[in-house]
C-alpha cells in the first residue's frame, strides 16, 4: 500500500451528489503518488469535472475524506481554501476567463493573487504566453479570440505561478491535431519538471499508446 | 511549447496556509483605483445615489433641529413666577432663594417682595395709580421669578418642576408660561414626530437603495469575483478593493449632500440678513455631532451594504 506520504492526492470513500437525488459518483478510493500523470476518463456526464472540482474544493463531497498532500480538505475552512489553490493549477473546460480583461492580466491574475504586482509578472506572464503561442495577443480580450486560442490561454494561467499539481479538465477540447499534440507535450514537460497532472478527456486517443495510468469513471465508480 | 519554468518548483511548501501575503495598503489601493478607473461609471451612480438619499435625509434633519431650536429659544424666553403665601415669614425667604439656586434647571432667581410687586403695579397703572390709595401695600403676595437654564429646557421639565415647587408649604401658586406658549408646543411636538418618523422612514429607504444599488453592482460581477477566487485570491483580495471603495463612496456621497445642505442653510442666513421678516428666524445648522454621525452611518451603511452583498460571491 502507498503511504499518504508518497500519495500527493488520496481519496477515501468518496461520493458527491447533487440536489435532490443526483448521484454522481459514491465509495471512491483513490491514491495518485507525487509527479504522477494520470488520465481521468469517461463519458459525457459521469462526474470527471465534479472529481476535479472537489479536489480543488470548488465543491464540497458528500461523505469521504480528501487528503491533499497530507492535508485533509475537511480541515480547511472556506477562507483557508485560496491558499490550496495556489498550489493547484486548474485548467477549466470553459475556461472561465475574464472577459472584460484583456489576456495579459487574465494570466498575470494567477500571480497577482499571491501578492506580485504586475510589472514582476512582466517576464513570466510573456514567457507562458510565448510557449503557449499567444505571445502576439497579450493585449487582446478574450472574446476576440478563437476558442481553442481561448483555450491556451486558460493553461497559460493554469500553470505561470508553478502549481504542484495540474488539474486540466478537457484542456484540447477545442484543439486541432497538432495543438492538441502540443498541450500533451506541455503536460509532459511539466510533470518532467515534478508537476503532478490529472488530465481528464474524453479523447481515448489520447491515451492510446501511453503507459501512464487512466482512471475510467463509469456508473459511480473508477475502474483503473 | 516549451516553458522552462519550473526551475523552482516548491512541493516542499506546498499547503503552507498560514504564509499570508502581506496585503499591504499601497496593494489595496492600487487595485481599488484600477477597479475604479474600469467601473468608474457604476461607482459615480453608486456615490450620487448616496449623495441624494443623504440629501433628503439632511434636509428632514435640517428641518428637525430648526423647529426644535425655534421652540426652544421662545420657551426659554419665559421664566416661572413662584408666588408665596402671605403668612411666609420673612426669615424663611433667603432658604427658599437658596433652594430655588440650588436646582439644576433654575438659571437665575428674583425676589420680588410684597412692596416691590406693589411699586410695579402702581408704575403700571401710572396716572390711574389711585385706585390704589388706601390698599394695604401688603396686600400682593411675595414672589420669586425664575430664569430657567437654556440649555436644559425642556417644557416637560420645567412643568415637573413647576409641580414640585408648587408642593412646597410656603407656596401658594406657581405660574409658566402662557397659554399659546402651550398649544405652540404641542403643535410642535405634532410637526417634529412627523418630521422625524418622516426622517426615520427616509432612512430605511436610504438605506434599502444604497444596499440594493450596491447589491446590483456587485451582482454584475460576479462571476468575475468568482473566477478571482477560483484562481486563489483571498477573501481580503477580492473584497479590498470594494471595501474601499464604499468606504470612499459613503464618505464622498454624504460630505457632498451635507455640503449642499449647508450651503442652502449659509443663503437663508444671507437671506436672513436681509428682510426684516425672515430676521427672527435664526436658522441653525445641523448640530456638528449629528453631521459626524450622518457621515459614519453613511460611510457603515455602504461597508455593510457591500460586505453583505459580496458574501455570496465569496462562499467556497
Ligand atoms: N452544479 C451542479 N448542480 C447539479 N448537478 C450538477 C452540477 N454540476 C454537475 N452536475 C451533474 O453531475 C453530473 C456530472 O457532471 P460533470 O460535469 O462532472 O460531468 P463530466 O464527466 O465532466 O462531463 P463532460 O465530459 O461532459 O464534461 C452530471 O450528471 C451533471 O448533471
Ligand atoms: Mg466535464
Amino acid at each position: 500500500m502507498i503511504s499518504i506520504e508518497s500519495s500527493i492526492i488520496r481519496l477515501k470513500d468518496v461520493s458527491k451528489k447533487y440536489p435532490p437525488d443526483n448521484v454522481v459518483f459514491s465509495g471512491i478510493d483513490l491514491e495518485i503518488e507525487k509527479g504522477e500523470f494520470v488520465f481521468l476518463t469517461g463519458p459525457s456526464g459521469t462526474g470527471k469535472s465534479t472529481m476535479l472540482r472537489i479536489l480543488f474544493c470548488a465543491e464540497r463531497p458528500a461523505s469521504g475524506e480528501i487528503w491533499v498532500d497530507g492535508v485533509a480538505l475537511s480541515s480547511f475552512s472556506n477562507a483557508q481554501v485560496p491558499y490550496l489553490r495556489r498550489k493547484i493549477g486548474v485548467i477549466f473546460q470553459d475556461f472561465k476567463l475574464l472577459s472584460n480583461h484583456t489576456i495579459f492580466d487574465n494570466v498575470a491574475l494567477s500571480l497577482e493573487v499571491i501578492g506580485l504586482g504586475k510589472k514582476q509578472a512582466e517576464q513570466r506572464v510573456m514567457q507562458v504566453l510565448e510557449g503557449v503561442g499567444l505571445a502576439g495577443k497579450t493585449s487582446h480580450y478574450p472574446l476576440q479570440l478563437s476558442g481553442g486560442e481561448q483555450q491556451r490561454v486558460a493553461i497559460a494561467r493554469a500553470v505561470v505561478n508553478r502549481p504542484s499539481i495540474i488539474l486540466a479538465d478537457e484542456p484540447t477540447g477545442n484543439l486541432d491535431l497538432q495543438r492538441t499534440e502540443e498541450v500533451i507535450m506541455l503536460m509532459e514537460e511539466l510533470n518532467a519538471r515534478g508537476a503532478t497532472i490529472i488530465f481528464a478527456t474524453h479523447d481515448d486517443r489520447l491515451f492510446e499508446n501511453t503507459h501512464r495510468r487512466v482512471l475510467r469513471l463509469l456508473n459511480g465508480k473508477i475502474r483503473i | 511549447m516549451h516553458l522552462g519554468l519550473f526551475e523552482g518548483n516548491h512541493v516542499s511548501d506546498f499547503l503552507q496556509c498560514n504564509q499570508d501575503v502581506i496585503m499591504t495598503l499601497a496593494i489595496l489601493c492600487r487595485r481599488a483605483f484600477s477597479d475604479l478607473r474600469q467601473n468608474f461609471c457604476a461607482q459615480l451612480i453608486t456615490t450620487m445615489v448616496v449623495s441624494l438619499s443623504i440629501l433628503i435625509f439632511a434636509f428632514f434633519t435640517l428641518l428637525y433641529f430648526n423647529l426644535q431650536h425655534f421652540v426652544d429659544r421662545f420657551g426659554s424666553e419665559l421664566g416661572l413666577v413662584v408666588f408665596l403665601t402671605e403668612d411666609t415669614p420673612k426669615d424663611r425667604i433667603p432658604s427658599l432663594y437658596q433652594k430655588l439656586t440650588g436646582l439644576s434647571e433654575v438659571e437665575k432667581v428674583t425676589y420680588i417682595s410684597s412692596e416691590e410687586a406693589f411699586g410695579r403695579l402702581e408704575k403700571f397703572l401710572k396716572d390711574e395709580k389711585e385706585v390704589l390709595e388706601g390698599v394695604d401695600p401688603q396686600f400682593l403676595p411675595p414672589s420669586f421669578e425664575i430664569q430657567v437654564n437654556r440649555a436644559v429646557f425642556q417644557l416637560k421639565r420645567i412643568k415637573q418642576l413647576a409641580g414640585e415647587i408648587d408642593k412646597w408649604p410656603e407656596v401658594s401658586k406657581v405660574r409658566f408660561g402662557q397659554e399659546w406658549i402651550d398649544r405652540l408646543y404641542v403643535f410642535s411636538g405634532l410637526v417634529r414626530t412627523i418630521v422625524a418618523v418622516t426622517g426615520i422612514l427616509l432612512l430605511f429607504t436610504a438605506a434599502f437603495v444604497v444596499t440594493n444599488t450596491i447589491k446590483l453592482t456587485v451582482y454584475a460581477r460576479q462571476e468575475e469575483l468568482k473566477i478571482i477566487r477560483l484562481v486563489g485570491a483571498t477573501n481580503m483580495f477580492i473584497q479590498g478593493p470594494f471595501l474601499v471603495e464604499a468606504f470612499l463612496q459613503g464618505l464622498l456621497g454624504s460630505s457632498l449632500a451635507l455640503g449642499v445642505v449647508f450651503a442652502c442653510y449659509r443663503f437663508v442666513q444671507g437671506l436672513e440678513a436681509k428682510s426684516e421678516l425672515l430676521r427672527g428666524v435664526n436658522i441653525c445648522f445641523i448640530p456638528w455631532q449629528y453631521t459626524v454621525a450622518i457621515i459614519a452611518s453613511s460611510v457603515l451603511l455602504c461597508v455593510l451594504g457591500t460586505v453583505l452583498a459580496m458574501r455570496r460571491s465569496l462562499r467556497l
